[in-house]
């Protein structure tokens, strides 16, 4: 009788071991699938993260290149002007006016027609900067232009 | 997990190009004051006109030559968010 007893414990025994180890089994199975999801899903966020910071870093050197581009062509637009001034430093207009009248005249409708023209061009349809790139006009050329120090005097005729 | 999503805005069409239209301007002194009338008055068929000091017109110049530089400066401006803003732009230069 005791002998039954013992065998019915030990086989009792022998279930809960092999119950426990198909449990733990089971858990370690699903610890594992867990993980594995988990990972692919930290892989996939890495991945994504590193392109956002691959975008970030292509944007800022491109936005890098635009500014520098930006500084450069408000720097241009400001030659105009500066070498408008320098000229009238240089000349005396009204002693031009005084000894040449018709001389300088034709000096003055020649730049300001020429200036019209430069204007009308730079406000045309077409983007500024494909225009440079297409038509080879645009603040570039105004730019060539206005550093002419031979001024267009042929006379304008009035409609 | 942060994903980076560019913005993307249309570009808008621009103004209408200016149409200046041309100007005259007549230099006159005390020698050729009395041609200066006797021809304008003959293509204007009155004798009435605007005149300025020199100075006024190199001024006028001066402030013309501001005008300029703030249109051309503005519109650098505008393609540089073109330019920001436009992907295109981007691919056409890989290319």
């Amino acid at each position: 009788m005791v002998k039954v007893y013992a065998l019915v414990v030990v086989v009792a025994l022998l279930g809960g071991v092999g119950y426990a180890a198909k449990s733990y089994y089971t858990s370690t199975q699903q610890k594992i699938q867990t993980l594995s999801e988990n990972n692919a899903k930290l892989e996939v966020a890495i991945e994504q993260s590193e392109k956002s910071v691959n975008l970030l870093k292509d944007e800022a050197a491109k936005n890098a290149e635009l500014s520098k581009n930006l500084q450069e062509k408000l720097q241009k637009a400001e030659a105009y002007g500066d070498n408008l001034r320098n000229r009238l430093r240089k000349l005396d207009l009204l002693a031009d006016a005084i000894s040449n009248a018709e001389n300088l005249e034709g000096r003055m409708n020649g730049a300001t027609a020429k200036l019209w023209r430069e204007i009308m061009g730079e406000t045309s349809d077409l983007p500024f900067w494909l225009q440079q790139n297409n038509a080879g006009t645009g603040s570039e050329g105004s730019d060539k232009n206005t550093k002419s120090d031979s001024p267009d005097s042929s006379k304008t005729k009035t409609n | 997990m942060t994903k980076i999503q560019k913005v993307t805005v249309p570009i808008v069409a621009r103004p209408k190009p200016i149409n200046l239209t041309d100007t005259q301007v007549y230099v006159v002194n005390k020698d050729n004051l009395e041609a200066f009338i006797a021809e304008f008055t003959e293509q204007n068929g009155e004798l009435a006109f605007v005149a300025l000091s020199i100075d006024t017109y190199e001024n006028l110049a001066l402030n013309i030559s501001e005008l300029r530089r703030f249109i051309n400066q503005q519109n650098e401006i505008i393609v540089y968010y073109e330019k920001a803003m436009t992907k295109e732009l981007d691919k056409s230069k890989e290319k």
